[in-house]
């Protein structure tokens, strides 16, 4: 579905992104993981066609992005991290138009209907929450049954309930079959939402795969325990698969000499310290 | 590609329709038009009878008649580049780059559109309401190249703001591409050529010396205006 070989981008003479290679398959939720300003966007911008003066090769739905027509935008739907409504007008209003833009038209009041706002669909845009503005967006951009979603930190700014519509909405396009570009720096999104992700890092991908895989890859569940000393709490971590070797352990159990213990698993953000040195946040 | 063209240009003059400054501006030239035509000779005969000349501002009648024909391509221009900054606040302008409109598609819509109506307004203006003689050739030609230089002012509105206050005052800035009209009326030297780099001066030059030569350089200034200015619009968008 898309397929992006020896990409290189600059905005000045230093490269900003390089030598980024991947595909994704079809129906895939594919995710690009990384902190600010670490090149996400602009590759989201050059799969979009939004910047075409890339070297390299970057295929979308067959179409080589710099090649792309105006058709092109038909296979496609973006939901940029900010809303991009028209204030002024209504929610329906605002959807009447986008869909007037494209020749494959969605049904706009089953689709707000779906995100509960069709009794909110005469209000103009700018009385709208953030909440229900993500939402609108959202539903703008499958208004054509795109076969590819871009999204561009979809949760971003939302309260729980909000984000976790938003995810469910995504979920429900990937049920439909969709391919689903998602661009994130939240660990947990992208841990429940995308089948594959790829660190992004300066510019460059330095790690690619299931986000469980990577998780096992490199890290294990670990045991932290603490326990009284000369009438000073100690505390002590070991892994999970080494309990039986730490002898400490196996006598503080024995004599009932354990303050406290619990296991941790590394999360996805732990594994993206330890693989790139950066935080994501 | 059409039909979205038709749409995106249906809901620029919806937006336009929805401000009230915006619908004043694209107003004002009529306004302007009959100002010219009716006020200015009935100020001039006020003018010459309390002063005792023959005559005051009818030498300058064809300067009038100029600032009408670059008055109705400027204020659309400008609505265009106020709804253009509108846009991109409310991040429309990436947006609809990545619909079937695109960003041709957009430019299309915001500024050759607009400026071929002004063109049609400017048309019928200096038609009607001009306070000297035109030949239809002349008007077809200054109409021309006042909506092209006018499209130059709308692509540095809104290459050059961040917002729509920025907007205005730039607009305000901009204003100062209309100063090359008076010069050859008022600087009779060499001098005068200072003010080459502006399609203005050459469209003045063409309406007052008569001479389709000057349409030349009047067509090259604004274009290389437009070019110069479209690489910074489209690493706006």
């Amino acid at each position: 579905m898309i397929s992006v070989k020896d990409l290189y981008f600059s905005y000045t003479k230093k490269p900003f992104i390089e030598q980024v290679n991947f595909e994704v398959e079809s129906g895939e939720i594919f995710g690009f993981l990384g902190p600010s300003g670490a090149g996400k966007s602009t590759l989201q911008k050059i799969l979009t066609g939004l910047i075409t003066t890339y070297s390299g090769s970057v295929k979308v739905n067959g179409t080589e992005v710099k090649q792309r027509k105006n058709s092109f935008y038909e296979q496609i739907g973006v939901d940029f991290e900010f809303p991009s409504l028209y204030e002024k007008l209504t929610g329906r209003a605002n959807l009447r138009f986008f869909n007037s833009l494209y020749q494959k038209q969605g049904d706009v009041e089953t689709l707000l209907a779906s995100v509960g706002l069709l009794a909110d669909a005469d209000k103009k845009v700018a009385d709208y929450s953030k909440g229900m503005k993500s939402r609108l967006n959202f539903i703008k951009a499958i208004l054509h049954d795109p076969d590819i979603l871009f999204l561009d930190e979809p949760t971003s700014g939302l309260d729980p309930s909000n984000a976790r519509l938003m995810k469910d909405m995504i979920l429900k396009e990937k049920a439909k079959g969709k391919t689903i570009i998602l661009t994130t720096h939240n660990m947990f999104d992208a841990t429940e939402l995308c089948d594959r992700v790829a660190f992004i890092v300066d510019g460059k991908i330095k790690a690619l795969d299931a986000p469980h895989n990577l998780i096992m890859s490199k890290g294990a569940t670990k045991i932290t325990y603490t326990y009284a000393q000369n009438g000073k709490e100690k505390i002590e971590h070991i892994s999970l698969r080494k309990t039986s070797e730490d002898e400490l352990l196996s006598r503080l159990l024995k004599d009932n000499q354990l303050l406290s213990i619990h296991s941790s698993e590394p999360t996805l953000n732990d594994i993206f310290v330890e693989l790139t040195g950066r935080h994501l946040q | 590609m059409r039909r979205s063209l038709r749409q995106s240009f249906g809901i620029f003059i919806s937006q336009i329709t929805k401000d009230s400054m915006l619908l004043v501006v694209c107003i004002a030239p009529i306004l302007a038009a009959c100002f010219f035509r009716f006020g200015i000779p009935i100020i001039e005969q006020q003018l010459t009878v309390y002063l005792h000349e023959p005559t005051i501002l009818t030498p300058y009648y064809l300067l009038f008649d100029l600032f009408l024909s670059m008055l109705t391509p400027y204020m659309f221009c400008f609505a265009s580049a106020m709804v253009m900054l509108t846009e991109y606040d409310e991040n429309m302008t990436s947006y609809l780059a990545v619909t079937p409109i695109g960003k041709k598609g957009y430019m299309v819509s915001r500024l050759v559109f607009p400026a071929a109506i002004s063109f049609l307004g400017s048309v019928l203006l200096l038609l009607y309401f001009s306070l000297t003689e035109w030949s239809m050739t002349m008007i077809v030609l200054m109409c021309l190249l006042t909506s092209l230089a006018s499209i130059a002012v709308a692509l540095l509105v809104f290459s050059v703001s961040h917002n729509r206050v920025e907007g205005v005052a730039m607009s305000k800035l901009s204003g100062l591409m209309m100063l090359g009209l008076p010069v050859p009326f008022f600087v009779l030297s060499s001098a005068q050529y200072l003010f080459a780099f502006l399609p203005s001066f050459w469209i003045a030059k063409l309406s007052l010396e008569q001479d389709l030569l000057y349409f030349i350089p009047a067509l090259l200034t604004s274009l290389i205006w437009i070019w110069l200015l479209y690489r910074k619009f489209e690493r706006k968008l």
